[in-house]
């Protein structure tokens, strides 16, 4: 075997040493390092990018949130603002609403008055007529005319 | 057996330019060339795919960050975050060994294996030891020899087991070194076997087409796997290396 034979060893190892020694010193030290640098200047820049999405991201987030709130506050405002004018339109409507109250109240009572006293003027009158065509027809009976008082008490009496 | 036939041929260093330096013959043979080409490879590679880093790569550079990113993995799972240092280290021996491997997938004649050479590969795992070494003692000092004294055990039974520690550290480059050797060998030795067997039932009498296709079919199939080992026995390579300084990094 050729590979046994020991004046083949010395030629070939001292031929590996240099084939190596540039391979290692020369070529890989000159461009591997290189590499190694785009590489990490590549992960830094994923990095980077994912960091700056996140952040971008927050920033969304916190301008949702913020429109989100605006909302609200508008939604509350305007309920609020409608609760004030419903309970200041009631206020309005009650306060108008006793006030024509009062007003139909007065002439009720006017007209009650007026009634009442037409009513005690009407049955006074009729007991006046009463009373003297009572009296006219007792006089008629008995020919003497009673008390004018006495028939008016028994009209009174009569009419209840 | 003719040497066509033989499939240890496919091994033979052959001398392209002698070469001596302090007396010593370094000559520059088939398997060195070899290992540059894998080199020249692995040098396009790298430097057509970080000629220009983009923040989104286009295929080469998508190709490099790919196996890149697998031996980060790998650093990462068995040394952790003092691993950093060491990615470029098991990076270069992770992609040598791949086109070590891969280049003798190349069905042609002239095709060498360097990782098929238990000098290449102990070669290999000796720099990786020494490293091991070299980073255990600068970080620890001393205190690197604790390795070998099994923790929390009864001091009479570590004394019997410091020595198969002991043992089992200095041998682990030879391991390291003979796994991808065999490996790398077996293959082609059975690549190579199959090979002359289409050749010779093929020319077999009357039905040469019935016999040769079947040590063809074998062939086919045979390289899907070596194709597999090729790419695990590099991945395994580096596995260790990165376990290996793990020990060192973090001392137990």
């Amino acid at each position: 075997m050729p590979q046994f034979e020991p004046g083949n060893f010395i030629p070939q190892m001292a031929w590996l040493v240099v084939a190596f020694a540039i391979l290692y010193f020369v070529i890989v030290r000159s461009t591997l390092p290189r590499l190694g640098r785009t590489i990490d200047a590549r992960t830094n820049q994923i990095l980077g990018d994912l960091d700056s999405a996140q952040q971008a991201k927050t920033e969304a987030d916190r301008m949702q949130a913020e429109y989100d709130a605006g909302v609200a506050s508008a939604q509350d405002k305007a309920r609020a603002r409608l609760a004030e004018a419903r309970t200041g339109s009631a206020k309005v409507i009650e306060a108008k609403l006793a006030e024509s109250n009062a007003v139909l109240h007065d002439k009720a009572e006017a007209a009650q008055a007026s009634l009442d006293a037409a009513r005690a003027k009407a049955v006074g009158e009729i007991e006046a007529i009463a009373a003297d065509a009572a009296a006219g027809i007792v006089e008629k009976l008995t020919g003497t005319r009673p008390a004018d008082s006495d028939a008016t008490s028994a009209a009174r009496a009569a009419l209840g | 057996m003719s040497s066509a036939t033989n499939p240890m041929e496919q091994f033979a260093i052959t001398t392209i330019h002698p070469l001596s330096v302090f007396g010593q013959n370094v000559s520059f043979t088939n398997s060195a060339l070899w290992m540059l080409i894998a080199l020249g490879i692995v040098a396009t590679f790298l430097i057509v795919g970080t000629m220009k880093p983009q923040m989104v790569p286009g295929r080469w550079q998508a190709a490099v960050e790919y196996m890149y990113d697998f031996v980060l993995g790998v650093v990462d799972e068995n040394i952790g975050p003092k691993g950093k240092a060491y990615v470029p280290l098991i990076f270069s021996v992770f992609v040598f060994v791949l086109a070590c491997n891969l280049l003798g997938m190349i069905p042609w004649v002239g095709s060498f294996t360097p990782t098929s050479h238990i000098a290449v590969t102990l070669a290999l795992a000796l720099i990786v030891f020494a490293i091991v070494l070299v980073v255990g003692f600068v970080k620890h000092g001393l205190h690197f020899l604790t390795f070998f004294w099994p923790k929390g055990m009864a001091w009479p039974l570590a004394l019997f087991i410091m020595p198969i520690e002991v043992v089992s550290f200095f041998v682990r480059p030879f391991t390291l070194a003979i796994r991808l050797f065999a490996n790398m060998t077996a293959g082609h030795v059975l690549l190579k076997v199959f090979g002359t067997f289409v050749v010779a039932l093929g020319s077999f009498g009357a039905l040469p087409y019935v016999f040769g296709v079947v040590p063809l079919a074998v062939n086919v199939a045979l390289s899907a796997l070596e194709l597999l080992i090729a790419l695990i026995q590099a991945y395994v390579f580096a596995l260790l290396a990165s376990i290996y300084l793990n020990d060192a990094i973090n001392l137990h």
